[in-house]
């Protein structure tokens, strides 16, 4: 793994004693989030995050494949999420650092554990023939953060795919071109979001840290809630030690911030559907 | 439901040094010990540092405001606090903790035993059992043709003909540099290149600062007898004896063969001598016995007494070996 | 989710292997398990050198193994900081460990892995008084014998010993267990067919302060319930 080079003493020193007044270098309170932009791609199911300047491009394709012999009624969710250099020069492709481990491991318990989309609603025939997701996740640009931006343009893009509508006539299953027939979203349970908080010494937690932010704090710790005040995810490894009450602060926190990121998410969702002329011959 | 187990020295060959034992201690280094260990029977009595003799991380010993934090301790608030399982040591009002086991901390003018592990400009880096590796400058040694001889371009060049990467050699700590690294030096004539024996590894707590590190078992142990050399870092090197006046660097000292890598002849009786008393040591060691000059003859004399014939050490004379001559018995230990 | 169906808690408030909800599974702790035999020598590298430190902790049917060496010289120079020690986990798993869950078959397990390490490494680099051995490295191997659930907390608690062990100088034990939930009712250091049926959450703390370093979660739970299970894994975490 290639070590990043430490920040400069002076622009740590600047930070933190920016930090001990309620600062933050980019001038947001220290609970306040960067701004969110949902990028829609043409296609259906392809959604750009950005998160400040770290972006996420979030993709959704759907093949149909052959079910698992003990799971006959369930489809596939796959998720695809290698960070590779063109985030930023200290991710090699190939060889997964600790980061991205980390990332893809909270991603995929985020939303594939919490059922976040109804896999057995991805059944064509049993046994047979089932959906096979994949959403593959393009780290487009790293300045903090990139889990957060990640969770949400998995969830943008999941929400905002539309899978062809199948027919099953006997043994033989018609699909519809989206030009025949609307086709139809995906079954989604709820939607998890992510939000981390990072630790300094003495401080008071931030959220949403930037990357310079991230690599001076103490610690980290990621929580995945969804607007159902549910905790998906929690994961706080390592880093200063807290008392059981200030995990609460946060998880309180959390839940609110989540609960503004889901209708913040749904908005724009709302209005990419308006621009879209959804023709039914 | 909990049961907290330290595997019994004997049947695990582990160390038994997580129980401090006062019985395996010799009693000189009892005696030279400046610790005020009076009255361990009243657990944390009074307001002074805890009397328990053994703390663990995150227990507190003492406050603050009357005792100095030493090594292995660090201050929370008002309080001293261990950070290491180990002894409470006290000199007056320095307050420090001793770990049971650790890696050899180095002190200037230690003697130890080291392995080269590369050939660098000017220096050799050289495995001490050190949390780094320690240097030897080549400023540091001594090199054929005179001691004071001024070291010269073409030395760095034949550096590698010295001392090549997994020679062993023993050396003195000159100085810890800025972040604890060993500096060494072998401009001595008792050190440098080791050759003719072997090397065992001990726990470097085992062996105590004594007044020399070089102990020769005469004659009748082998026919010239057995040299061991005990590195305060846990190496001990165990030879074939050498002449009275090699080992002191006198008339008879061959300064151009220090660096020599050839063996001498040793007569298989040599060898049985050395692995003998390298038998013992590790025998010792294995029960978490310091090692001392006395402790090493009396083992041998011992061994040499009951063991026909310099054969190989059994199971059984080994254990009447630790019960005669320290008195300690693996099969009722309390 | 699972496919089995197991009852969590019977009738009588007994769990599946009948300990009551609170209860943990028979634990042992030992101690300086690799502590080789002066190694006579002459000729080993240094990659033979017996670990520094070493501990194997078995909770129930859940076997650690774990080895620690140095501080030491790091193994990659560049890797070395020039104040502080780096920490470096290595996380395996016997290939006969797996739990009756199958994890066998698991092509993840190398994710999986890696994460415990990160998760056992970010643990420990707060607590290791790591500006005291500059420029050095300190090695955490983690060997899984037998897995039955409750993997990271037997690990945490197993690393704890082993840099004891050591002699490295920390600022506190980290102790770490496992708290499941069963309709409202907490259960504590789960075993595998648990680990799979219910939500956990997993907490690691430091039992002077009772303060946590590590709590992970990974399935649904409503927040105040959360709530229940934190303030439970701080209270149990008395190790030893």
């Amino acid at each position: 793994m290639v070590r990043e080079i430490e920040p400069p003493l002076v622009q740590k020193e600047f930070l933190l004693a920016a930090l001990a007044e309620g600062r933050r270098l980019d001038g947001r309170l220290p609970l306040e989030m960067r701004k969110v932009e949902y990028i829609f791609g043409e296609e259906l199911g392809c959604v750009e995050c950005r998160l400040g300047k770290t972006a996420v491009l979030a993709q959704v394709t759907a093949t149909i494949a052959k079910p698992r012999d003990d799971r006959p009624y369930e489809g596939f969710l796959l998720i695809n999420s290698e960070i590779g250099p063109m985030a930023s020069s200290v991710y090699e492709s190939g060889r997964a650092s600790d980061d991205e481990v980390m990332i893809t491991r909270l991603l995929e318990k985020s939303m594939r554990r919490t059922e976040a989309v109804d896999r057995e609603a991805l059944c064509i025939i049993a046994g047979e023939k089932v959906w096979h997701l994949r959403l593959t996740l393009h780290f487009l640009s790293d300045s903090g953060n990139l889990l957060d931006c990640a969770a949400m343009a998995g969830m943008a893009a999941l929400r905002h795919f539309r899978k062809p509508e199948v027919e099953v006539i006997g043994d033989e299953v018609i699909i519809h071109s989206p030009d025949e027939r609307a086709p139809v979203p995906l079954a989604i349970h709820h939607t998890p979001l992510c939000v981390t908080f990072a630790y300094f010494e003495d401080l008071q937690p931030i959220l949403d840290p930037t990357h310079l932010e991230a690599t001076l704090c103490e610690g980290t710790l990621s929580l995945t809630l969804n607007a159902q005040r549910e905790i998906c995810v929690l994961s706080k490894a390592g880093g200063t030690p807290l008392a059981a009450d200030e995990i609460m602060g946060v998880v309180k926190v959390g839940v609110d911030r989540v609960r503004e990121m889901v209708k913040h998410l749904e908005e724009e969702l709302e209005k990419d559907r308006s621009t879209r002329v959804v023709e039914v011959r | 439901m909990f049961s907290v187990t330290t595997l019994p020295p004997s049947s695990t060959l582990s160390f038994a040094d997580d129980i401090p034992s006062s019985h395996r201690k010799h009693p000189a280094e009892l005696d030279a010990m400046d610790v005020d260990d009076g009255g361990f029977e009243d657990e944390y009595g009074g307001a002074g540092p805890s009397k328990r003799t053994v703390v663990t991380p995150g227990e507190v010993i003492t406050s603050s405001k009357e005792y100095m934090r030493g090594h292995g301790t660090y201050v929370e608030e008002v309080n001293v606090v261990s950070s290491v399982t180990g002894t409470i040591e006290r000199v007056n009002k320095l307050i420090s903790v001793k770990p049971l086991r650790s890696r050899y901390n180095p002190e200037v003018g230690d003697l130890v035993i080291g392995r080269i592990n590369e050939v660098g400009p000017q220096r050799w880096r050289v495995d001490a059992n050190g949390r780094q590796d320690a240097v030897l400058m080549l400023s540091s040694v001594n090199l054929p043709g005179g001691v004071q001889r001024r070291k010269i371009e073409s030395d760095a060049l034949k550096m590698r003909e010295f001392l090549a990467e997994g020679n062993l050699l023993v050396a003195e700590v000159q100085s810890l540099l800025g972040d604890g690294v060993m500096s060494l030096h072998t401009r001595s004539l008792k050190y440098g290149k080791l050759r003719n024996g072997f090397l065992l590894t001990v726990p470097p707590q085992l062996i105590r600062r004594l007044k020399s590190h070089f102990h020769h078992i005469p004659a009748p142990c082998g026919p010239t007898g057995v040299d061991i050399i005990l590195g305060l870092n846990g190496f001990v090197w165990v030879s074939s004896g050498t002449s009275q006046e090699r080992r002191e660097g006198g008339e008879g000292f061959d300064a151009e063969g220090v660096y020599s890598d050839k063996n001498d002849d040793i007569t298989p009786e040599g060898r049985q001598a050395v692995s003998l008393i390298a038998n013992l040591i590790k025998l010792l060691a294995r029960e978490g016995v310091p090692l001392t000059e006395t402790l090493i003859n009396e083992a041998y004399s011992w061994a040499a007494k009951n063991v026909p014939g310099d054969g190989p050490l059994s199971d059984r004379d080994g254990e009447r070996m630790l019960l005669e001559v320290v008195g300690l018995d693996i099969h009722h230990r309390a | 989710m699972s496919s089995s169906r197991l009852e969590i808690l019977n009738d009588g408030g007994l769990r599946h292997d009948a300990r009551r909800p609170y209860e943990l599974r028979s634990t042992s702790f030992l101690l300086s398990t690799h502590t080789a035999s002066s190694s006579s020598s002459s000729s080993s590298s240094s990659g033979l050198t017996p670990p520094d430190g070493s501990s194997t902790v078995t909770q129930g049917l859940t076997s650690v193994q774990v080895t620690v060496f140095g501080p030491r010289e790091p193994k990659q120079r560049s890797q070395a900081a020039h104040d502080r020690a780096t920490v470096v986990v290595e996380v395996g798993v016997v290939p006969w460990a797996a739990g009756g869950g199958g994890g066998a078959k698991r092509t993840r397990g190398d994710k999986r892995l890696q994460e415990i390490g990160a998760a056992i490494r970010q643990t420990f680099e707060p607590v290791i008084m790591t500006h005291l051995y500059p420029r050095s490295e300190i090695a955490i191997n983690v060997q899984v014998l037998a897995a039955d659930g409750g993997i990271l907390p037997t690990s945490i608690n197993a690393t704890t010993l082993a840099l004891i062990d050591a002699g490295i100088s920390m600022l506190d034990y980290v102790t770490s267990i496992s708290i499941g939930l069963h309709l409202l009712q907490p259960l504590l250091d789960l075993s595998q067919p648990e680990e799979l049926d219910l939500p956990m959450l997993v907490v690691a703390s430091l039992p002077s302060s009772g303060k946590i370093t590590l709590a992970q979660m990974e399935t649904r739970l409503h927040v105040d319930r959360f709530e229940e299970m934190l303030s439970l894994g701080t209270d149990e975490k008395s190790g030893r």
